[in-house]
């Protein structure tokens, strides 16, 4: 596993600052390559999600032409917190079998930059699951159309990833050095989403529902931003224990 | 919702709490006693073994 | 160590309180005008136990915090005992509230922010049992159950706050504190029943670290004389 000791991990003249964004940006590209070279991770996460979009249907379809407006925003958010616990076990699972953090805890890297360059790396799985999941997820489930609602939902969806990504690479780095390994994510994690879950449900519901605009989702919408700002600190002070041996 | 009703529910749920509190304080009054006998016996049991062998040492 | 352990002081004084704010409840502080009636009563042992609660969590929290600094294995211990207490007081919040809901409002659960909170808040802080029994190495295992407790308490509020203001139209029952503005006969009791809660938990917050400092001499002393 040379290939993280290379290149931009090194002894720049410029400085710790411009150093720290050159390690971040190659941390964060050898997870991207490693993944879009093999792809098993995300082809499977988005075989997931679709799947699971599929059961919901049948889960929740006991009427005939049952209107399930007002669980989309469920939905959708139950799929990809789901497939975000299968994406972050895969992915430190397989980086604690082949060593590699090990190896990049040998390097002079910050161990914050080490957190923001996963957290971001798991971010952007993310949300090339859900930019094949969300288009499927509107042909499924909504009738209405929704073109003008693109924006508030990006919004709310960027929002929501950043708090599930940020704690979920903390969570995932401590669960994957114990016993229970994968096992443990989902408990330590879930509780913590929570209301992540509830804003982003409830904002997602109602813009899909109701064509609700950012004036109504006000309050969900600044909810989620203290909630990524408060964690993200949070995760910050911490992983440096998280990841230390 | 009656009075009497209304002290039924009200006194199950003070009768809930004193008796959690109370068995958990029982308990952990046992784990003392029996924690501190042990220390106790552990003590004496290596000051015993510490005498024979000062002896022994010495000799 | 004899004298650290037994503190009988704080036992008595906790009891005084509590059962001074009891008999206040009962006797002094007027049964509520409100449609919840006789079992609003439920209140001055509910509310004192769930703040109590929070504030094991956060003793909890500002000792993970200790630990991080410093490594020294004490404050470990301080924090997961007041896990434990938090837990064992979190339980009975959610008990009593039930009950409470049942009485008030004919139902045994509703989602509503304080149960709900509180059910959160026990999944939360199981979880970091589950975490602590599943690490083997001590130092380790205070850690990440320190990280995990700084992260938990700072979401507690959290939690409180989406609970509470984030879902439109989904209250069907709300278990309010007799509103805002106690009358002052209600607070007098309440507060007493607080005072004997928090003494409580510092008592057997103190016992229980005197337990776990008990087990750990006497494995010291079985090491040293199997070793």
């Amino acid at each position: 596993m040379n290939s993280q000791r290379g290149g931009a991990i090194d002894q720049g003249a410029a400085g710790a600052p411009v150093r720290g964004w050159a390690q971040f940006k190659a941390i964060v590209r050898k997870d991207l390559i490693r993944e879009l070279r093999t792809r098993d991770m995300i082809v499977s996460m988005i075989l997931f999600v679709l799947l699971a979009m599929v059961i919901f249907h049948y889960a929740f379809s006991v009427k005939e032409g049952a209107d399930l407006t007002y669980f989309t925003g469920g939905m959708l958010w139950v799929t990809f917190i789901f497939a975000m616990l299968l994406g972050l076990n895969r992915s430190f699972a397989q980086e604690k079998d082949e060593h590699c953090l090990d190896g990049l805890l040998l390097c002079p890297v910050d161990r914050v930059t080490i957190f923001l360059a996963k957290t971001v790396g798991n971010l952007v799985f993310l949300l090339i699951i859900q930019a094949v999941a969300v288009p499927v997820f509107t042909l499924f489930f909504i009738e209405r159309s929704y073109l003008g609602d693109v924006l508030p939902f990006l919004i709310v969806l960027l929002l929501a990833d950043v708090g599930i990504c940020a704690l979920g690479t903390l969570l995932a780095t401590i669960s994957m050095n114990t016993r229970s390994r994968d096992l443990l994510l989902p408990i330590l994690l879930l509780p913590l989403i929570v209301p992540v879950l509830i804003a982003a449900t409830g904002a997602t519901t109602l813009i899909f529902a109701e064509g609700a605009g950012l004036a109504d989702l006000l309050a969900r919408v600044l909810f989620l931003l203290g909630f990524d700002a408060v964690f993200l600190v949070a995760a910050w002070g911490t992983y440096d224990f998280a990841i230390g041996e | 919702m009656t009075i009497e009703e209304g002290v039924k529910y009200v006194a199950a749920a003070y009768a809930i709490i004193l008796a959690v509190l109370v068995i958990y304080y029982f308990m952990s009054a046992r784990r003392v006693t029996a924690l501190q006998r042990d220390v106790q016996l552990l003590e004496d049991e290596a000051k015993r073994l510490q005498a024979p062998a000062g002896e022994a040492g010495a000799e | 160590m004899k004298k650290l352990v037994s503190a009988p002081a704080l036992f008595i004084g906790a009891g005084v309180f509590l059962i001074t704010g009891l008999m206040l409840a009962f006797w002094y502080s007027p049964v509520d005008s409100s449609s919840m009636g006789f079992s609003q009563k439920i209140f001055y042992y509910h509310v004192p136990i769930a703040e109590t609660a929070l504030v094991a969590f956060g003793i909890a929290f500002v000792a993970a915090v200790a630990y991080l600094r410093t490594q020294d294995l004490k404050w470990d211990r301080l924090s997961y005992v007041s896990v434990r207490l938090g837990l064992l007081f979190s339980i009975l919040v959610m008990i009593t509230g039930m009950i409470w809901g049942k009485a008030a409002w004919d139902t045994w659960w509703a989602w509503e922010p304080r149960l709900t909170t509180f059910l959160l808040v026990c999944f939360l802080y199981a979880a970091y049992w589950v975490l602590r029994s599943v690490v083997d190495e001590e130092q380790r295992r205070a850690t990440y159950a320190a990280v995990f407790a700084i992260i938990a308490f700072i979401n507690v509020p959290i939690t409180f706050f989406a609970t509470r203001f984030l879902p439109e139209g989904l209250h069907p029952v709300v278990i309010s504190a007799g509103g805002t503005g106690m009358e002052g006969s209600m607070f007098v009791s309440f507060f007493i029943s607080m005072i004997g809660m928090t003494l409580l938990l510092v008592a057997l917050t103190r016992r229980d670290l005197a337990i776990e400092n008990l087990k750990d001499r006497v494995t010291d002393l079985k090491t040293s004389l199997g070793g």
